[in-house]
């Protein structure tokens, strides 16, 4: 590797770890993580209610929505906070003055709240793991003894999930930090970063009405064809039903499709980030 | 080596726009200076002067609206010339969570030292800034002075040949101050360049080779500190046990080579001198 790249990606891989440090100490974050622990374990709670392979796709729903929702909002808040807190604190004087280039300080930041979201996506995930496994051994012993067929999980599905909603938390981030680096306060950015997510996550829709013929003007087509490229389609990602509890009905290649568009949003993001972060006046 | 002044500013502007409408404050006016390798450069005025903004522009911070600068050689703020620069902002401020010594260590390796040398260098700088006692306690716990020594600290563990400090004694008591001008001093010994912004003004006299004095932002004074100083048409005698007789004798013979006496006064030591004497040690260490 040449010189000039490792130490780049020394550069990067120390402003990852504090802006890891930093993140991991926020109240915000423990919060978080309590509040959607506290939801996925109080799935449990609602046994009584036996619907027996239903039961499982009922906690599932809880946890999928913590994960969803929770994820959202930490991936929001937190990038936008962790870069205004550099620019406000005026932290990010002394670190660019020194051989850190702008883009290498965005990736880093990135990085770091990417890792964050890690934390909080995989911490979920584990709880939920071991409650539907738990659940499931009971279901498939019940199952057994009335002879009915008993339920369906796929830890490996549910694994594959986290994985993809730890990369839609990425490009949520990525999206975050590329309006920041725009933006002059965290609030502008907050607000208008979650009106992307919330665009992303309907941008399915704008697909669905592509694909009907003749409803559309050549205008609005064509804006809605841009809107498309522009905008990621976040639905994507929240295949986790199908994923955990009936693997065989996801299109093949559906998961590895959906990572390869997130890592693409993810460089053109912090791409087009640096570019308006290096015009930036510190 | 190259030789080359260290900073070189050219026709310097900066004009900031303000409001929806774009009204511009030009903060920096055609400022022209050089400053050469191992010297001390002081550079003052008023807040709001725009000091500072000249120095974010030499460290590639803040973009020129015109203007060209230069710095150890290089066309601007490159990332090769910002490794061997180091910066101590004005007020700075640092991640609370962090240690001196994790904070010194950090700086280095973003810097570039490598990192078997990292637990030297800043070994190495926290002496140098008297911070080793204080090292492995937090930043939050920090007093002001002992903020400035870390902050100095890390701008010089990875042995710059530049150093830019933004009012380094800002909030900083006379002891603090006087121990962070001897370690000015003490750098320029070992051959770096020093800029510094700071509105102790006997500091910058005692430890400055060159000031330029900025105002409203365009350069109103700039050149060698005993050649601005120095009034070259009076002369000061300092005399012992001058008696009344004494001084009308030196008058008449003064007066026979056509000068006069225009003032005999007692001479003072200044406050900053008698608190120093007074005050043997800062209590922030």
């Amino acid at each position: 590797m040449p010189n000039f790249m490792k130490s780049s990606l020394t550069r990067i891989s120390w402003m990852t770890r504090l802006t890891f440090l930093e993140a991991i100490r926020q109240r915000f974050f423990a919060f978080l993580i309590l509040l959607s622990a506290a939801l996925v374990l109080s799935s449990v709670s609602f046994r009584f209610l036996d619907f027996g392979h239903g039961e499982l796709k009922f906690v599932c729903d809880f946890g999928f929505g913590g994960m969803f929702l929770f994820g959202s909002v930490l991936a929001v808040v937190m990038s936008a906070q962790l870069f205004f807190a550099e620019m406000d604190n005026r932290t990010a004087l002394t670190l660019l003055a020194k051989p850190v280039s702008r883009t290498e300080f965005l990736v880093g930041k990135f990085i770091g709240v990417w890792l964050v979201l890690g934390v909080f996506i995989f911490t979920l995930s584990t709880l939920l793991g071991i409650i539907l496994w738990a659940r499931c051994q009971e279901l498939t012993a019940t199952a057994i003894e009335v002879g009915k067929a008993p339920p369906e999980l796929s830890i490996t599905g549910l694994l594959s999930y986290t994985g993809m909603q730890w990369a839609r938390l990425g490009v949520v981030a990525a999206m975050i930090l590329m309006v920041a680096s725009l933006a002059r306060t965290f609030l502008f950015t907050v607000i208008v970063g979650s009106m992307l997510v919330v665009a992303g996550q309907l941008q399915w829709l704008a697909q669905e009405t592509l694909l009907k013929p003749g409803e559309l003007n050549f205008f609005s087509k064509a804006l809605l064809s841009i809107s498309t490229y522009i905008i990621p389609n976040l639905q994507q990602f929240n295949i986790g039903d199908a994923l955990t509890l009936d693997h065989g009905s996801v299109a093949d290649g559906a998961v590895t499709l959906a990572l390869f568009s997130g890592t693409c949003y993810i460089v053109v993001f912090l791409f087009i980030g640096s570019l308006i972060f290096r015009q930036r006046e510190i | 080596m190259n030789t080359g002044p260290a900073i070189t500013v050219n026709g310097l502007t900066k004009d900031f726009r303000i409001g929806l409408r774009g009204l511009k404050l030009r903060a920096v006016d055609n400022v022209s200076f050089e400053i050469p390798r191992g010297q001390v450069f002081g550079l003052l005025g008023p807040n709001g002067c725009g000091k500072s903004t000249t120095l974010k522009i030499i460290l590639g911070l803040v973009s020129p609206t015109a203007g060209k600068v230069s710095i150890l050689g290089f066309p601007f703020a490159t990332t090769a010339a910002r490794s061997r620069t180091g910066f101590l902002p004005e007020a700075p401020y640092f991640h609370k969570f962090l240690t001196g010594r994790e904070l010194v260590a950090y700086c280095a390796r973003l810097s570039g030292v490598k990192p078997e040398s990292v637990n030297h260098a800043v070994e190495e700088a926290l002496v140098l800034t008297a911070m080793t006692e204080a090292a492995d306690r937090t930043i939050g716990t920090y007093s002001k002075g002992m903020l400035q020594r870390i902050g100095l600290a890390q701008a010089i563990v990875h042995d710059p040949e530049l150093v830019i400090l933004d009012e380094p004694t800002a909030g900083v008591d006379p002891v603090g101050s006087a121990a962070i001008g001897q370690m000015i001093k003490s750098m320029k010994s070992k051959g770096k360049t020093i800029v510094l912004c700071s509105h102790l003004l006997g500091q910058v006299e005692q430890v400055c080779d060159r000031i330029a004095i900025m105002d409203r932002g365009k350069l109103v004074l700039e050149g060698r500190v005993d050649d601005v100083l120095t009034r070259r048409d009076q002369n000061i005698i300092t005399v012992e046990n001058l008696t009344p007789d004494a001084r009308r004798a030196a008058e008449e013979v003064l007066a026979q080579h056509g000068a006069k006496i225009t003032s005999i006064t007692h001479p003072r030591r200044s406050l900053d001198d008698l608190f120093r004497e007074l005050v043997t040690g800062s209590r922030d260490a």
